[in-house]
């Protein structure tokens, strides 16, 4: 036993079920007169086991299959999935289609910003702030829905483009531009309340910092790694983003504050995207079939999800998919959501493994090695 | 006074408090934060009456507690120490000295606040359960730690809040006290009835705010509702409370609201509760504008933690002992 744990003598258990998690997951906080000196956090309880039962799948059916690792960012999962299989066939979608994409991304990008936004508040227990940005985000949904025909798991990219029946039409593009405005009124009034708001300020400002340092060490991604100062975002690297405009928002000190306002700002840059793809949005067909099935060795893709880069790699063999792996955001994330608990409160514990925006659903896909050469019973 | 009419007095205040009681948290829920928040809300008489009788009708489920007789017992020991404040603010129990004064009035509001120390400590939901054995799931990189339960962390912010959350609500208790030169309250209604209301002198409108962050305290509302934060220790003491002990909770709470209302009404309007009396409707005015303006405040407000805690505390506590001393000025 070493120094430290001689002098921890207390934990707190919350989870799988608690009210402060919108999922199940497990954390442990180790304290000293309510504040947190360690913690662990512990995912297993949703594992479904996608990229097994993927295995040997057909290409299409395992595509639609990764929707289901998120409900949040579903539509991340199959856009990339999707972009895997196009990587490995080579296979060039019409620039409509990869406009199109390209809004439902950033809709989504704004409808899990603003179910963050809204959680934070509720566990800061600021039940109002929450409620009204539910409202803004009931927009983004009718949006998604509107174009996809879903709320969630719309099923807009398919390989070789997106379906047709998420094609957007003039009414369409009408009411996503006026959608859009409206989304940016309202955030505009929120922000404007809740940064003057100096009792939530004092709630936030300062509390579970990550700094610039520990959130490389700790392998952070996305707005939790940009709310540090790190100035790292997949979609520059991505080449269907090249035709817009849009700003990389970083953050100082990796705190509550800044990861909340990192989101705000994030929102307005996904409606200034959006924007543009209306405006400019090509004509033509929206999905080429064009291309053939061939085998592939493990192909890897990157997307910059809602809470960071995301991971889809297969392998096609005979049209169906071997070796899935997916790695989600909030699994480089973890690391930081228990470091930032570290030295608050048990109250703003919470807010620490809050801000890092963790979806426990997606991540719980992690198999542990056990070592099991030493076990005489194996 | 005649005993009789005494005894109609004293039932019937207390029945109507009772009745009065049963809407008032609907009145805060549907009518303040359903509002605010542009929802629907639930109706009028939910959370205070309808949801107290159903459950009454449900099954008990007896609670994991080291002693569950006194753990069951404590949300009627809540009830009772409330009826007992607003029963002695009724003018006939006046006669009663020792009782109808600030002192037995603190004893009782102090009941309610070591009840919640004793509910926390006495509960055991399932909520922090571990396992038989050392939690392997993830490394577990401390197996043999004390494991407390969320309830337990309630209990300790139950105690802390005894220690200092309390004082703004007693030092406003004594402003009227120190204006009347007594501590009983047929005293301090007879000054007002003469001087009139001590919300009208500086010390009493200094007094009333304090007495309100201590209303809000004492009812662990928003911004102050450590005890049952739902970040942490989600309901806290009342973790384990189900079917009509439950009940017994939802009452209490809306009674304590009725009751503090009346108390307020005493101590600074200088109008006793007594329902043959039209001071009866200032009364339950009273009862109900104090809910109203605290789910105002609540709605607009995180959770504290202790370090924005003991600041507004301290402000508040601050504020008090200035209207002691105006009022002895």
């Amino acid at each position: 036993m070493d120094g430290k744990q001689e002098i921890i003598e207390t934990e707190i258990a919350m989870g799988p079920v608690h009210s402060a998690a919108i999922e199940p997951y497990r954390v442990r906080l180790f304290v000293e007169d309510e504040i947190v000196r360690d913690a662990e956090i512990t995912v297993g309880v949703n594992h479904r086991g996608i990229e097994r039962i993927m295995e040997g799948l057909p290409v299409e059916k395992a595509n639609s299959l990764t929707e289901k690792v998120c409900g949040i960012c579903s539509g991340v999962h199959l856009w990339n999935s999707v972009l895997v299989a196009e990587k490995g066939l080579g296979v060039e979608i019409p620039e409509r289609a990869s406009y199109i994409r390209i809004i439902v991304g950033e809709l989504e990008r704004i409808h899990s910003h603003l179910l963050y936004l809204a959680h934070g508040n509720e566990v800061l227990g600021h039940e109002t702030f929450s409620m009204r940005l539910f409202y803004i985000r009931e927009t983004v949904m009718e949006l998604l829905r509107l174009i996809g025909g879903n709320r969630v798991q719309y099923g807009v990219p398919i390989i070789g483009g997106i379906r047709p029946r998420a094609d957007l039409d003039e009414m369409k593009i009408q009411r996503i531009g006026e959608g859009i405005d409206l989304i940016e009124e309202k955030l505009e009034a929120f922000a404007e309340r809740f940064t003057s708001d100096p009792m939530i300020m004092s709630r936030i400002t300062g509390v579970c910092p990550i700094s610039r340092k520990d959130a490389l060490r700790l392998h952070v991604t996305g707005p939790t790694l940009r709310a540090t100062g790190v100035d790292l975002d997949v979609r520059r690297e991505m080449p269907c983003y090249d035709p817009f405009e849009f700003e990389v928002i970083t953050q100082d000190g990796g705190d509550v504050r800044a990861n909340l306002l990192m989101r705000v700002l994030e929102i307005f840059e996904s409606v200034k995207i959006i924007r543009q793809a209306l405006r400019d949005l090509p004509e033509g067909k929206v999905v080429d079939r064009s291309w053939e099935m061939q085998d592939t060795g493990i192909v890897k893709s990157y997307v910059e999800a809602p809470r960071g880069r995301l991971y889809h790699s297969y392998a096609i063999e005979d049209g169906r998919v071997r070796g899935s792996i997916i790695r989600t955001p909030s699994m480089s994330n973890i690391g930081a959501m228990q470091y930032a608990c570290i030295g608050h409160h048990i109250t703003d514990a919470q807010l620490g493994i809050v801000q890092c925006d963790p979806c426990f659903t997606c991540t719980d896909r992690a198999i542990e090695i056990v070592d099991m050469s030493d076990n005489p019973r194996r | 006074m005649d005993p009789s009419y005494s005894a109609v007095t004293v039932l019937g205040t207390l029945i109507l408090g009772l009745l009065v009681s049963l809407w008032l948290p609907g009145i805060e829920r549907k009518f303040v934060h359903a509002r605010i928040q542009q929802r629907i809300g639930p109706p009028l008489s939910s959370p205070g009456l309808m949801a107290a009788l159903k459950f009454f009708y449900k099954k008990t489920v007896r609670p994991s507690s080291p002693l569950p007789g006194l753990y069951n017992s404590l949300p009627i020991m809540g009830f009772i120490s409330a009826l007992l404040i607003l029963l002695f603010l009724i003018p006939p129990m006046y006669s009663i000295g020792a009782l109808a004064s600030l002192v037995a009035i603190v004893g009782f509001l102090k009941i309610e606040e070591v009840i919640y120390v004793f509910m926390g400590s006495l509960s055991r939901s399932v909520m922090s359960m571990g396992m038989p054995f050392p939690d392997l799931a993830r490394g577990a990189k401390y197996p043999d730690v004390n494991r407390y339960f969320l309830e337990d962390l309630s209990s300790m912010r139950a105690f802390r809040l005894i220690a200092f959350g309390s004082f703004p609500i007693y030092l406003a208790i004594f402003v009227p006290a120190v204006l009347s030169g007594s501590i009983f309250l047929k005293d301090i209604v007879a000054y007002q009835a003469v001087h009139g209301p001590v919300i009208f002198t500086m010390a009493g409108v200094i007094g009333a705010v304090v007495f309100f962050i201590g209303y809000m305290i004492l009812l662990n509302e928003y911004p102050f509702a450590i005890l049952k934060t739902k970040a942490d220790v989600i309901e806290g003491p009342y973790m384990e409370y189900a079917a009509r002990y439950r009940a017994f909770v939802y009452i209490t709470r809306g009674f304590l609201m009725f009751t503090l209302g009346c108390l307020f009404s005493v101590l600074f309007l200088g109008v006793p509760p007594d329902i043959l009396s039209w001071g009866i409707l200032v009364n339950i005015a009273v009862a109900a504008v104090l809910p109203v303006l605290m789910a105002i405040f609540s709605a607009f407000a995180p959770v504290f933690t202790f370090k924005q805690f003991y600041p507004v505390t301290v402000a508040a506590s601050v504020l008090g002992v200035l209207a002691l001393v105006t009022a002895f000025v």
